[in-house]
């Protein structure tokens, strides 16, 4: 059988990296296939080729066999590939079918525009591929579960055959997560093609027929699902045996270190962001704050650590009283932050690593105002020998550290300032597997030493594995909060989803 | 009776006049929507108004037809448009910056050149002024007739182009994609829309309407240039933009309510009353800055709004 789509010897250079060395991909109509690689494998860049985005310097593609001229994303629609992005492609403030049509050429540009016809169409594409959307609701009413839909239905409305789905998963609950594989699998069954970009293992095991695994820019792998194991998947993406689950010591938590109570935060839209949230962060335990991204997390991080005013509510350190506090007094009083944007919160890239290890405790560092440097280099120097930051240049432009290296720049600078709370915010997005285990294998150890830790991840399998007890936010409140041990993914799912996750039977999502 | 008389004269005095007034607002306001609904915000309107109001008086002076007048002020407007365009697209300077020294340099401009035309003209200026051209029959409606159908040409075309701007940007493909444009200019990309196109398209728009707007302020209204002529009609066009919620038919009875302002100033001059006339003169200036402010309007801004798209 010909593949609808392949790629032969695909070669992308750019400086000083080969994002693409020699990539063969092939995907069948009919099939559900993944493409599996850690951050910077090439696996994103090889879809942009793909969707002409970007161009090649070497190798060919193929529709069902025939070449394909493909010089702009433009040739990719005309020949039946459609991509849809990590984020979303759509005006908020317009209806399902007018994002739909946007950019088709429908006659003259002022003619009066024929919204009905599409309507319809959109509606009947629902209806074949279980697709639920109401074409006239607007995006910004619409749960992100359907936003995606909608862009689905973008792809099939231009009569897309092959579907190209950039982690997808990554902003949808456990159930809406359900639901898309569901619609994944109907759209299979009816003939076409479609390609997750993905790293979470699990799903492919769930959801897809193969599953093409790259490594440092080249296809390490191509296998059937059915016949491989997670186990298998994760040496081929790594290159080396892997073992992610943290091992905890069960030890009780002590007294409580930072409260919050009643916290009401404004986002910068306006909106209510957090509406009367309360919080107990006791010593020597992570609470893990579980939730899709966008549902407070960032304000209440911001709130904690000073960088948004509350509108309402306390947050007590101890027995102070820390909510008019400045960042600057917080940090004294003892709370870190480690933000989830390294390179634009957590860090200034122009500056060096040294400059950046010292970052807020600077005037720690100053004679009469002057900035003692060595000083300064030496504690840097100290930093990246214990967490092994690379290269160990102290005077390095840390705006070149890759991710990992500038998380542990960031972790290391939070740590060492001895605070009794720390909060977390996305510590492992973006992190490739090595990484992912020093900064685990770390917030455990601060753990044992007694730091109280406020995890605040939308990766549920970190919050999994790394908590005490597990909270979960939903539009700025807590859904419900349990212990670890007790934790399952359902009901974590569904208060996810914003039910109080006791309800049971609800089996489909 | 006497009262009532008085009353009725003030009333249709005043609300005529403010149909008058709000006209050349109500055109600029009605361009800078369709530049703001792609994202950009064009404060240089101001200095384009004045640009156009110069070459609409010069071109209507020296070939003695109205019409050319208005056809000079409007090109005068798209090249301004082109060089503003420039700016806040291509070169994606700070919009409000390029703006504002814009009108200062438009003021600069057509002061220079008003007196280099006039330098070489000789005898006194004649006035050049649309005349009123009443509809027939309506126009003899009690009350409403003078109120609303017994005004210039520019009134009623004005009029026209508010419903047709409504038309354009609600019910066209090429108001949605402009509007798609000044909301997620990515998602437009994507969609395979040209950002930069459509971006220029609005700032041209709100140019030659600005243009237009200038060449009605002095066609219609004064019939001579002065560098007066504009002072900050333009910046009032702005906040009516804000206040009309980026939509022309809301655009247009915000600028009935600032025409209405200005007129009672007017009226009030001639019935002489206690209220110093500078106070109310004052007035629509306060509201403009208060609508600038960002306090009013926030959410349904384009929220593109003053953001220059590249593709990273």
């Amino acid at each position: 059988m010909t593949p609808f789509l392949s790629a032969r010897g695909i070669v992308k250079r750019f400086p000083g990296v080969l994002a693409n060395d020699h990539v063969d991909f092939d995907v069948n109509a009919g099939e559900i296939h993944a493409l599996l690689g850690e951050n910077g494998a090439g696996k994103s860049t090889l879809m942009q080729i793909v969707y002409g985005l970007y161009g090649r310097d070497a190798g060919e593609i193929l529709i069902e066999g025939r070449p394909l001229d493909l010089r702009s994303t433009r040739d990719a629609i005309a020949a039946g590939i459609g991509m849809i992005h990590q984020e979303f492609m759509l005006v908020r403030r317009f209806s399902a079918t007018e994002n739909v049509v946007l950019g088709l050429k429908a006659g003259g540009a002022l003619k009066p525009l024929d919204l009905e016809g599409p309507a319809r169409e959109i509606a009947e594409l629902s209806r074949r591929y279980g697709l639920q959307v109401d074409p006239a609701a607007r995006i910004e009413h619409l749960p992100v579960g359907t936003q995606q839909r909608v862009e689905i239905l973008k792809l099939l409305y231009r009569k897309a055959k092959l579907l190209i789905l950039d982690e997808p998963t990554a902003v949808l609950t456990p159930g809406e997560a359900e639901a898309l594989l569901k619609v994944l699998r109907t759209l299979a069954d009816q003939g076409h093609a479609v390609v997750i970009v993905t790293h979470k293992l699990h799903e492919i095991m769930a959801a897809a027929d193969r599953v093409t695994i790259m490594r440092d820019g080249r296809v390490v792998g191509s296998v059937k699902t059915a016949e491989s194991s997670e186990a298998e998947l994760a040496r081929l993406m790594v290159g080396r045996e892997v073992a992610l689950t943290a091992r905890r010591s069960t030890r009780p938590a002590g007294p409580s270190v930072l409260r919050v109570e009643g916290l009401t935060v404004m986002s910068d839209q306006g909106r209510s962001a957090l509406e009367g949230l309360s919080l107990d962060l006791r010593e020597g335990e992570i609470l893990g704050l579980a939730g899709v991204d966008g549902n407070g997390q960032s304000e209440l991080a911001q709130a904690l650590t000073g960088l948004r005013t509350a509108s309402g509510g306390r947050v007590l350190l101890g027995e102070r009283d820390l909510t008019r506090a400045s960042p600057a007094e917080r940090r004294s009083a003892g709370v870190a932050y480690v933000p989830a944007d390294r390179r634009h919160v957590g860090s200034v890239g122009a500056l060096s690593i040294a400059e950046n290890a010292i970052l807020g405790d600077q005037r720690a560092y100053a004679r009469f105002g002057l900035l003692d440097r060595k000083r300064g280099r030496s504690f840097a120097a100290g930093l990246m020998e214990r967490f092994d930051i690379r290269p160990r240049k102290p005077d390095y432009p840390a705006g070149k550290l890759s991710g990992g290296n500038l998380q542990k720049v960031q972790l290391g600078r939070a740590i060492a300032s001895d605070p009794r709370a720390l909060i977390v915010e996305q510590p492992t997005r973006g992190l490739d597997v090595g990484a992912i285990e020093a900064v685990w294998a770390e917030l455990l150890r601060l753990r044992e030493a007694g730091k109280a830790i406020l995890l605040i991840s939308a990766e549920l399998e970190e919050i999994l594995n790394l908590s005490d007890r597990i909270a979960v936010i939903y539009e700025g409140r807590i859904m419900g909060e349990l212990p670890a041990a007790q934790a399952d993914l359902r009901r974590i799912g569904l208060m996810m989803a914003g039910s109080h996750g006791e309800e049971d039977g609800h089996a489909d999502l | 009776m006497d009262v009532d008389f008085a009353l009725t004269a003030f009333l249709t005095g005043w609300l005529a006049a403010t149909v008058r007034l709000a006209g050349p607002l109500l055109l600029a306001a009605l361009g800078e929507l369709f530049a703001e609904r792609a994202g950009v915000l064009n404060i240089g309107i101001e200095g384009v108004m004045l640009l156009g109001a110069l070459v609409a008086w010069w071109a209507a002076w020296s070939t003695g037809s109205l019409w050319l007048g208005m056809l000079g002020g409007m090109a005068a407007g798209l090249t301004a448009g082109g060089f503003l365009g420039f700016m806040y697209v291509t070169a994606q300077a700070s919009q409000v910056v390029v703006g504002v020294i814009f009108n200062i340099f438009a003021l600069g401009l057509a002061s220079y050149a008003y007196r280099l035309i006039l330098g070489g003209a000789s005898g006194a200026q004649t006035a050049v002024m649309f005349s009123v051209l009443p509809i027939p029959l309506l126009s003899e409606i009690p009350f409403l007739g003078p109120i609303l159908f017994r005004h210039t040409p520019l009134v009623y075309l004005t009029a026209l182009v508010a419903a047709g701007a409504w038309f354009v940007l609600r019910r066209t493909s090429f108001g949605l994609n402009l509007r798609a444009v000044g909301e997620n200019p990515r998602a437009a990309d994507t969609a395979g829309l040209d950002v930069t196109a459509y971006r220029y398209a609005g700032v041209l728009i709100s140019c030659v309407a600005a243009g237009a707007a200038g060449a009605y302020l002095v066609l219609a209204q004064v019939g001579q240039f002065r560098e007066t002529v504009v002072s900050g009609q333009g910046f009032i066009a702005l906040a009516i933009v804000i206040f009309g919620r980026w939509d022309p038919l809301r655009a247009a009875i915000a600028a009935l309510i600032f025409g209405a302002a200005d007129a009672l100033q007017l009226t009030l001059q001639i019935f002489t009353s206690g209220v110093p006339p500078q106070l109310l003169l004052a007035l629509p200036y306060l509201v403009t800055i208060l609508a600038m402010s960002g306090l009013i309007g926030k959410a349904d801004q384009p929220e593109s709004l003053m953001v220059p798209y590249s593709r990273e």
